[in-house]
C-alpha cells in the first residue's frame, strides 16, 4: 500500500509504501543532490532485554549488549566483510546501537540500486561460527573498555543510574565484559529471528531517487512473507522519582565535569505530543540556560561554567530526561544557583517574548537541517520511533504556546526529580 | 521547481575597484547565505593583526555592543547563523564573515529576513562596538588572549600540525611558510590602536569578494548592492600570483624531526611539483595526486595500509597555488625508513607507466564523484569559486569535470619527472 504525502509549507514530501510482512519502507525525495542515504532500522535496541516472543508464552531474557554485538556480527559474511562490498560499489557503510534502536546505512553518488540491495539483504542473512562470536568478544571487550576510560560517557551513564533504579536505560549499551561472555550463537540467532523480521524494521532512503524503483526493490526483497505479531516487551515499571539526586567518580580528568540532568516523572504521550513536549524542554533548557540567557552569563563570569558547557535531551517511549553539562570547578555550587533559580518559579524564570524569540531560533534551525541528506535521514529515524515524522517539526513550532511552555516547565524542570553526577579529578 | 536548471554558477552583479559581488542561483538549498572575502597577502607582519580582527569585531556593534544582544538577535532572526575568522589560499589571507538564513517563506509573516540579516553583518564589520575611537578594551583584550591559546593549542590535533610544519619548513623563507593565525610573538607585540589602525585600513583597502547564494529576490539583492556601493571606496583590485619558480630549489632533501609525547608517528614528505592551478598540467596532475593517495583505491592506501598494515592512515593532498604536493601518514615511529621506502617506490610506479586500467577508471570515478558532492553543500561551491578567482582560472565545477575526463592514463606518468621530493617531516614518539 503506497501513500504520498505533501509538506507544501517546506517543499517537501515523504512517499511510503507498507510491504504486506508490515515491512514500511520510507522515500523522501531531495532533487538535484548527487549523494544518496538510505537506512535499515529495526527496533530492537539496549533496552530490549527482556521479551516475549510472537507465538510464546513465557519471557525470554537475554545478556546485556545483545542488540549492539549483533549489530558487530552482521558485517560478518561467508564469504567476507560487507563493508568491502559496499567499498567495492563505491558507498560508505556504517552502524550504530542505541537504547531503542539498531541501524544500518550507507551513504553513495553511484550504483544506489546495487547498494540498497546489498543492504536490505545482508541484514537479513545472519552468518554466525562459535568461533566468529567468541573472536567478536575480544573486540567488544576493547570497545567496553575504551568507553570505561571516557569521562564523558561514564559521567553521563552514571546519571542515567542516578535517574533509574531499574529502567534497562541504565544499562551500557555494549553491555559489560560479563554480561557478553555469556552470549552464544543461539542467542544471537533468537534475537535475530524475533527482531529482524520485516515487520519489526523501516527502510528510509532520501535523495534524488525513483520511489517506484526503491519500493519495487522491497518487493523482491520480501517477497511473500507474512506479517508477524507484534513482539511484547517487558519492561519494569514506570518510575516516578529519581534514586538519587547525587552521584560522583573520580578518573583521570584534569578538571571536574558534571551533567545535571531532569528526570521526567510522568509518561509521554507519543505522536505529536512526544515532539511537541520535546520541543518545549529544548525552548526551557535554552531560555534558562542558552548563551542568551541571564544565568548562563552569570554563571560564566562566576567561573563555573566555559565553553564545554552544553544541553541535550531524550524523550521517548520508555525513558525521558534533559540534561545540561560541562567542565566546572565547582558543580555542586553550579546546582545550587540553578535550583535556586528554578525555585523562583514560571513567573519570574520565562519571558514571553524571549519564548518567541526561542521559537523562530529552532524553526530556523530545523528548515537549515533539510539542506543535509543525512540529517534529514538520521532525524526521520529517530522521530519515526516517536510516533511521528520528521517534517511535522514545522508546524508543531508553529502550533506551540507560550501557555503550554508555562505548564511543561512546571512539571518537567522540577528540583525534587533533579540528579547531579561528577566526575572529578583523582 | 526545477532544481537540474541550477547550473550553480556565480554570476558577477556589481563589480568596481576591487569590490566585487556574485550571485549563485541555487533553489535546491533551503537557506540563503551572504559572505565576505577580503584578501590581503600573506605575511608575518600582517598575519596575527588579519587573524585578530574578526574575533574583536564578532563580540559586538554599535547596535548591539554585547555578544549576548547580538546572539538575541540571531535569534529573533530566525535562528541566523554567523561566522567569521582568516583562512589560507597559498600565498593570499583571507579574512571571511559570512551569514546563513532561511528564506522569507518559511517565516511566519513573512518579513523580510534578508535585509534585516545583511544589516546585522554589515554592522559587524562595518560598525563595531568602539570606545574612544578605538575597540572597547576589554574585548581587545580577552581575544587577544583567545587566539594565543588558539595558536598555543595547533599541537593537539596531530595530523593537521604534522602536514602544516613540512609546508613551514619546506617553505620557510617564503610567506606560505606563515602560520594562518601569525605567531604568539607578533600578537604579543600589537596594541588596541595599532589593532583599530589596521582594521580600518583592511576594511578600505583590500579587495573583497561577497557570495550570495540561494533565491533572493530582487529588492533584497538590490538593498545589498545599493549599500556596497555607497559603503566601499574604490581600492586596488585582487593581484593573482604567479607562484613562479622563486624559491630555492634545493638539490638535496630536507629532513626535520621533532620529538612529541605521542604513541603514533606522524610521517609528512613535502614535494614540489611546478604545477598549479592554471598551468596546462594542472588536471593531470590532479589525477595524479588521486592515483597516487587519493582515497581507499589509491597505491598509498593499498599498498601500505592494506597490504602491509604499516600504516594507520595514509593520503596526498595537493596545494594548487603553490604547486605542492604532500603525503601524511600516521604509523610506528620504528617502521618510518621502512614506509618512507615505500611510499617512494609508489611514485616510481608510476614514474614506470605502472597504472592499471582498472586503477585509472576507478580514480577518475572517485574524482568525478567528489567533484559532484561539492554541489550539495552550498558552502563548498563558494569556496571552489573563490579559489578559482584567487587563483586566476575560470573553470566551473561542469568545466573541471570535463577537462578531468579528457586526460589519458599516460599523460599521468608523463608529469612525473616534474615531482621532486623537497622535505621530509617526522613528529616522532619519545
Amino acid at each position: 500500500m503506497k501513500i504520498s504525502k505533501q509538506y507544501e509549507a517546506i517543499d517537501e514530501a515523504m512517499h511510503e509504501y507498507r510491504h504486506k510482512s508490515g515491512f514500511k519502507a520510507y522515500v523522501i525525495p531531495k532533487r538535484g543532490y548527487s549523494q544518496k542515504f538510505a537506512a535499515i532500522t529495526t527496533k530492537f535496541g539496549s533496552i530490549d532485554n527482556k521479551f516475549i516472543i510472537p507465538g510464546e508464552e513465557k519471557a525470554t531474557g537475554v545478556p546485556d549488549g545483545v542488540a549492539h554485538f549483533l549489530e558487530h556480527k552482521l558485517f560478518e559474511q561467508k564469504d567476507g566483510s560487507v563493508m568491502d562490498k559496499f567499498a567495492a560499489l563505491g558507498a560508505s557503510p556504517n552502524a550504530y546501537t542505541t537504547f531503542n534502536l539498531t541501524s544500518y546505512h550507507f551513504t553513495t553518488i553511484e550504483n544506489f540500486t546495487e547498494n540498497l540491495k546489498l543492504l536490505l539483504e545482508f541484514v537479513q542473512n545472519p552468518y554466525l561460527t562459535d568461533e566468529s562470536v567468541e573472536r567478536e568478544k575480544e573486540i567488544i571487550g576493547q570497545e567496553i573498555r575504551m568507553y570505561e576510560d571516557n569521562p564523558n560517557w561514564k559521567v553521563f551513564f552514571n546519571l542515567l543510574r542516578a535517574f533509574y533504579k531499574s529502567n534497562p536505560v541504565r544499562i551500557n549499551i555494549a553491555g559489560s565484559i560479563d554480561s557478553i561472555r555469556s552470549i552464544d550463537r543461539q542467542t544471537l540467532y533468537t534475537c535475530h529471528s524475533a527482531f529482524y523480521h520485516p515487520s519489526n524494521m523501516i527502510l528510509i532512503v532520501v535523495g534524488d531517487v525513483d520511489e517506484e524503483e526503491v519500493f519495487e526493490l522491497v518487493d523482491k526483497q520480501f517477497g511473500e512473507t507474512e506479517q508477524n505479531e507484534e513482539i511484547r516487551r517487558v519492561y519494569p515499571e514506570r518510575e516516578t522519582a529519581v534514586a538519587e539526586n547525587y552521584v560522583e567518580q573520580a578518573m583521570a580528568v584534569s578538571s571536574p565535569i558534571f551533567q545535571l540532568g531532569f528526570m521526567e516523572p510522568g509518561e509521554v504521550e507519543k505522536g505529536e505530543n512526544m515532539i511537541m513536549y520535546e520541543s518545549a524542554v529544548k525552548i526551557i533548557q535554552d531560555m534558562i540556560l542558552g548563551r542568551g540567557s541571564r544565568l548562563y552569563e552569570r554563571l560564566y563570569s562566576e567561573g563555573l561554567i566555559n565553553n564545554s558547557f552544553d544541553m541535550d535531551c531524550n524523550i521517548e517511549e520508555n525513558y525521558a530526561f534533559s540534561i545540561f553539562g560541562g567542565e566546572s570547578p565547582d558543580p555542586a555550587r553550579l546546582r545550587d544557583v540553578v535550583a535556586d533559580f528554578l525555585q523562583k518559579g514560571v513567573k519570574e524564570s520565562l519571558d514571553e517574548q524571549d519564548f518567541e524569540r526561542k521559537r523562530r531560533a529552532m524553526t530556523g534551525r530545523f528548515i537549515k537541517q533539510l539542506n543535509f541528506i543525512d540529517k534529514i535521514a538520521h532525524g526521520f529515524i529517530s522521530v519515526y520511533y516517536k510516533g511521528a515524522f520528521i517534517f511535522d517539526y514545522f508546524d508543531v513550532y508553529d502550533k506551540i504556546t507560550f501557555g503550554y511552555v508555562n505548564d511543561v516547565f512546571r512539571r518537567h524542570f522540577n528540583i525534587s526529580n533533579m540528579a547531579l553526577s561528577v566526575i572529578k579529578p583523582l | 521547481m526545477n532544481y537540474k536548471s541550477d547550473s550553480m554558477e556565480p554570476e558577477c552583479i556589481y563589480s568596481y575597484g576591487g569590490t566585487s559581488i556574485f550571485m549563485i542561483s541555487c533553489s535546491k538549498f533551503k537557506t540563503n547565505s551572504i559572505s565576505f572575502f577580503f584578501m590581503d597577502d600573506l605575511c608575518r607582519e600582517r598575519a596575527a593583526k588579519n587573524a585578530l580582527v574578526p574575533a574583536v569585531l564578532r563580540r559586538g556593534t554599535q547596535r548591539h555592543p554585547t555578544q549576548r544582544e547580538l546572539t538575541l538577535h540571531l535569534q529573533e532572526l530566525y535562528g541566523a547563523s554567523f561566522d567569521c575568522g582568516v583562512s589560507k589560499k597559498g600565498e593570499t589571507h583571507v579574512i571571511y564573515f559570512s551569514v546563513e538564513f532561511i528564506p522569507d517563506k518559511y517565516t511566519a509573516k513573512s518579513e523580510s529576513l534578508g535585509k534585516n540579516v545583511f544589516d546585522m553583518l554589515w554592522d559587524i564589520i562595518f560598525d563595531p562596538f568602539l570606545k574612544d575611537n578605538n575597540f572597547k578594551e576589554e574585548y581587545f583584550l580577552q581575544e587577544k588572549e583567545n587566539l594565543s591559546w588558539l595558536i598555543e593549542s595547533r599541537i593537539n590535533d596531530k595530523v593537521p600540525y604534522a602536514v602544516d610544519r613540512c609546508y613551514e619548513e619546506m617553505c620557510k623563507g617564503e610567506p606560505f611558510g606563515v602560520y594562518v593565525y601569525g605567531s604568539r610573538d607578533d600578537l604579543e607585540q600589537i596594541s588596541n590602536t595599532d589593532l583599530f589602525n589596521h582594521y580600518d585600513k583592511m576594511i578600505h583597502t583590500l579587495p573583497l569578494n561577497i557570495y550570495i547564494t540561494g533565491n533572493l529576490d530582487g529588492e533584497t539583492t538590490e538593498y545589498i548592492t545599493e549599500k556596497v556601493k555607497s559603503g566601499r571606496k574604490h581600492c586596488q583590485p585582487y593581484k593573482h600570483k604567479k607562484p613562479g619558480a622563486d624559491y630555492l630549489s634545493a638539490d638535496t632533501v630536507n629532513y626535520v624531526t621533532e620529538k612529541q609525547d605521542i604513541t603514533q608517528g606522524k610521517l609528512t614528505l613535502g614535494f614540489r611539483t611546478d604545477i598549479w592551478a592554471g598551468h596546462p598540467d594542472y588536471y593531470r596532475l590532479l589525477l595524479y595526486n588521486a592515483v597516487l593517495g587519493g582515497g581507499i583505491n589509491s597505491k598509498l592506501f593499498k599498498n601500505i595500509r592494506e597490504r602491509s598494515g604499516l600504516a594507520y592512515y595514509i593520503f596526498s593532498t595537493i596545494e594548487k597555488f603553490k604547486g605542492l604536493m604532500v603525503i601524511s601518514c600516521g604509523i610506528e615511529t620504528g617502521k618510518r625508513n621502512q614506509v618512507e621506502n615505500m611510499i617512494m617506490e609508489q611514485l616510481n610506479e608510476i614514474n614506470n607507466g605502472k597504472i592499471s586500467d582498472e586503477e585509472f577508471t576507478t580514480t577518475m570515478k572517485t574524482v568525478k564523484s567528489g567533484i559532484r558532492s561539492l554541489k550539495d553543500d552550498h558552502r563548498q561551491i563558494v569556496d571552489f569559486y573563490l579559489s578559482q578567482f584567487i587563483a586566476g582560472t575560470n573553470d566551473s565545477l561542469d568545466m573541471l569535470t570535463y577537462k578531468l575526463e579528457s586526460v589519458k592514463k599516460d599523460e599521468i606518468s608523463g608529469i612525473s619527472g616534474k615531482i621532486k621530493l623537497d622535505t621530509v617531516y617526522f613528529l616522532e614518539g619519545q
